[in-house]
């Protein structure tokens, strides 16, 4: 039994998220899509695991879908705090292993960049650059003041206008919310094209490329 | 992790010695226009089999399979208690245990709530029920119709996007380099 197949059975049986509990509607989810051509192949990293409504949903797309669930990764969880910026960077750089020439069109970030302190941020934002081409469009989640709390939930895709949201059944990752200047400074493969605040203070992020 | 070492105890390293049970469903009763039964080749719980495997009828893996590939020009289940380290590719592939490797569909891939992957998937149709843990990529093209009758193919080349460690690609190199012995399945 090889590596990888031992990483599948020592991991958790249990789900990683709970059912949906409910529901919420975007305004940049579908301004993000009318900038794609949906007509060609889509390629989609979801910085997530792989929920069973955005698989549905994008299976309506010729697309490919790279779930990569940095939330569950150890060196993400235990050990941000404790490694360089270079090794962080090798770290996600290993997770953003895709085939040569993989060009992303839709990044789904949701929360994960509030849960990276200032060097984990600035890490992937290098190791996530070579994989971005100029109409790359980011979606995510930010807080419009560093005191408001996040919840520990996932979000899924149930069509362009409405995300689903599910409770992560492990513990919430540290919190380390970032103003929009240090996104500006520390997140500097991106630029916003448009944030929409939301009830509880919560920021909604469509990103482009910085020229 | 108790759940998967059940079945060391029955392990075989060599290909299996037994024949696979070839099952079929037993006609309906007073059907009166011809009833199309369809074959499954079960390797069942307790078997292990070191090698590639190709079915031409539809398999039902409730054991252990190491090796290449798994072709089959019909479906595949993977059962709660199988377990396949080898790429997979059949019109439609069920995955209710474990797989380590790419998987292709021809038609449709369902990845189960108890099933586990780790792969990349490849198929006009892909379904992950809830529960369900999967990590690779999915290459999904709902347009491209189920006309040819010939699984998808599987890239063995690109197949580590997300995943960390090469398994098919591994599974791949060695694979070349050393014959392995495999298994054909027929029935009818």
């Amino acid at each position: 039994m090889g590596a990888v197949a031992r990483t599948i059975e020592s991991g958790s049986a249990l789900p990683r998220t709970g059912p949906v509990t409910s529901r919420q509607q975007s305004k940049l989810f579908p301004a993000m899509f009318k900038m794609m051509n949906v007509n060609h192949r889509l390629t989609v990293l979801e910085i997530g695991p792989a929920m069973t409504e955005t698989v549905d949903f994008f299976s309506q797309f010729k697309c490919r879908l790279h779930f990569v669930d940095l939330f569950h990764e150890p060196f993400v969880r235990e050990k941000q705090s404790d490694l360089s910026e270079k090794e962080l960077r090798h770290a996600f750089e290993e997770q953003f292993r895709f085939p040569a020439g993989t060009r992303i069109d839709i990044c789904l970030f949701w929360d994960f960049l509030c849960y990276l302190d200032d060097t984990a941020l600035r890490a992937f934002n290098s190791a996530l650059r070579p994989w971005l081409h100029s109409g790359t469009r980011a979606h995510g989640f930010g807080v419009h003041h560093l005191a408001i709390k996040l919840e520990n939930i996932q979000y899924g895709v149930i069509n362009n206008e409405t995300l689903s949201i599910r409770e992560r059944r492990s513990a919430q990752l540290p919190y380390h919310p970032h103003s929009q200047i240090e996104m500006h400074e520390m997140f500097n493969s991106f630029d916003f094209e448009r944030g929409l605040l939301l009830p509880e203070g919560i920021l909604e992020m469509l990103l482009k490329p910085r020229n | 992790m108790a759940m998967f070492d059940k079945h060391k105890s029955a392990k075989q390293d060599s290909p299996v010695s037994q024949e696979p049970k070839i099952s079929q469903p037993a006609p309906s009763m007073g059907a009166t226009a011809p009833v199309t039964t369809t074959k499954v080749a079960l390797i069942g719980e307790g078997i292990s089999i070191s090698g590639d495997v190709k079915a031409e009828s539809s398999l039902k893996v409730e054991g252990r399979i190491e090796g290449r590939s798994i072709q089959c020009s019909h479906d595949v289940e993977i059962a709660e208690t199988g377990h396949v380290s080898a790429s997979v590719m059949a019109k439609v592939v069920k995955v209710s245990g474990v797989v380590s490797g790419d998987i292709g569909g021809s038609e449709k891939v369902l990845i189960s709530r108890s099933g586990r992957v780790q792969g990349n998937i490849t198929a006009p149709r892909v379904q992950l029920e809830d529960g369900a843990l999967f990590r690779g990529s999915i290459d999904m093209n709902p347009a491209e119709p189920a006309a040819s009758e010939k699984p998808a193919a599987v890239k063995q080349t690109t197949s580590k996007p997300a995943a960390k460690a090469p398994t098919q690609g591994a599974a791949a190199t060695s694979g070349a380099a050393r014959k392995e012995p495999g298994l054909n399945l027929k029935s009818g």
